[in-house]
């Protein structure tokens, strides 16, 4: 071998094998980047919502991952509750106004989502197939697919008719407890965006 | 004996070529080897969204518990010539407590003029909630089955609701509630208003 090639290679392979060897160290001194995981953060938070309809939605997730080195293709069902209401920090005084021992007239903010749940139980894998020069879907990869699941029934969900259900629903709601209280004429109107209606 | 050499020059070369890559790769500079075979960037099939059912509700929020978790498997031994497995994900979701007022009957409020007393149920967990966007992988190890991280989640909510309620969720969300009942009675011109809740358990 010490003869096979020609000084000059020799010389060429010799700094290219001392070349490997000196980043062959610098690999294992880089420690691969890890983010320090972020701080527990636990707070307790007063609400004031009123939750009057609750919509269970559901949707496939799938994703086709095709290369010319080989495809991958998997597929979720998922499914999601939706519940919209009205928050009642947004009543304030002037909402309430009494006409006499018996008449009463409520102005309600507008209904908004309030809580978007995606149970983990609620989701199943029915498909997931990875070719030979592929990778499989890791646990990252799909929580990621997911996750755009969740941002398109968001976005689909806000185009329902939830929050016209949870404004009728929260009328009755409200006037049926208000007659239980004794009132006998009771209306109940919400606010308009930036005023009432 | 040329082939040989211009064999070994370009092993030599994609060796340092990956040498180099590799440490850029580690502290985040460029996308790890495995992640250059999974592809590029990852967009859903657009699919509908269907409704399977719609409730009318009448649940009163009025507390919630916001936390962090930082959830790990530990190593999870496999057989022999398989990977051992590892997960640890960081967990981001809530936990929301109040009344079920669909269990108000005609006899929990009781008015005598200026005076009204409403029977509440007990405040209770009306829901935890972490959604796929608050699961954050850390450190993956071995195969990690769609199922097996189901559990590992559903494990992690759990973790969420004794959380929340070793932090006094139930106790304050009974007594928000009444605060928050109070005031909507004396708006509506009752002088005494008595709320009684009883206890959680």
């Amino acid at each position: 071998m010490r003869n096979a090639f020609p000084p000059p290679a020799r010389k060429r392979l010799a700094v290219l094998a001392a070349v490997i060897l000196l980043l062959l160290a610098v690999n294992l001194a880089v420690p691969a980047r890890k983010v320090r995981p972020p701080l527990t953060a636990r707070t307790l938070k007063d609400l004031a919502e009123l939750a009057t309809v609750e919509y269970e939605v559901t949707k496939i997730v799938s994703y086709k991952d095709v290369a010319w080195y080989g495809d991958r293709k998997i597929l979720f069902e998922t499914a999601a509750v939706v519940k919209a209401g009205i928050d009642l920090n947004e009543l304030a005084d002037q909402d309430i106004r009494l006409d006499g021992a018996d008449a009463v007239v409520v102005t309600l903010p507008r209904p908004k989502i309030l809580l978007f749940n995606m149970k983990p139980e609620h989701m199943r894998e029915i498909f997931n197939e990875s070719g030979i020069l592929r990778s499989d879907f890791s646990n990252e990869e799909k929580d990621g697919l997911l996750s755009q699941g969740e941002k398109d029934i968001r976005a689909k969900v806000a185009h329902m008719d939830i929050l016209e259900r949870a404004a009728r629903n929260a009328r009755i709601l409200v006037e049926s407890w208000l007659k239980k209280m004794g009132f006998a004429t009771v209306k109940v109107a919400f606010k308009a965006q930036g005023g009432r209606s | 004996m040329k082939k040989l050499l211009s064999v070994l020059h370009l092993a030599a070369l994609l060796a340092v070529l990956l040498l180099l890559y590799n440490p850029l790769a580690k502290i985040g500079l460029l996308p790890s080897l495995p992640a250059l075979f999974r592809g590029g960037a990852t967009a859903i099939e657009e699919t509908p969204v269907i409704i399977q059912q719609v409730k009318n509700i009448a649940q009163m929020f009025t507390q919630t518990f916001y936390d962090e978790y930082v959830y790990d498997t530990g190593l999870i031994r496999t057989p022999a010539f398989s990977q051992n497995k590892r997960l640890i994900f960081i967990a981001k979701g809530e936990v929301i407590a109040g009344f079920d007022l669909s269990e108000l009957s005609e006899k929990s409020i009781i008015r005598r003029d200026k005076s009204i007393v409403v029977k509440l149920p007990p405040a209770r967990i009306l829901d935890v909630v972490i959604n796929p966007s608050g699961f954050e992988t850390f450190i993956e190890e071995g195969e990690i089955t769609f199922e097996e991280s189901k559990k590992f989640h559903e494990d992690a909510r759990r973790i969420f609701e004794r959380n929340a309620r070793e932090k006094g969720i139930l106790r304050n969300s009974a007594e928000q509630g009444r605060q928050m009942l109070e005031k909507f009675f004396r708006l509506l011109g009752f002088e005494t208003v008595d709320i009684i809740i009883p206890a959680s358990r």
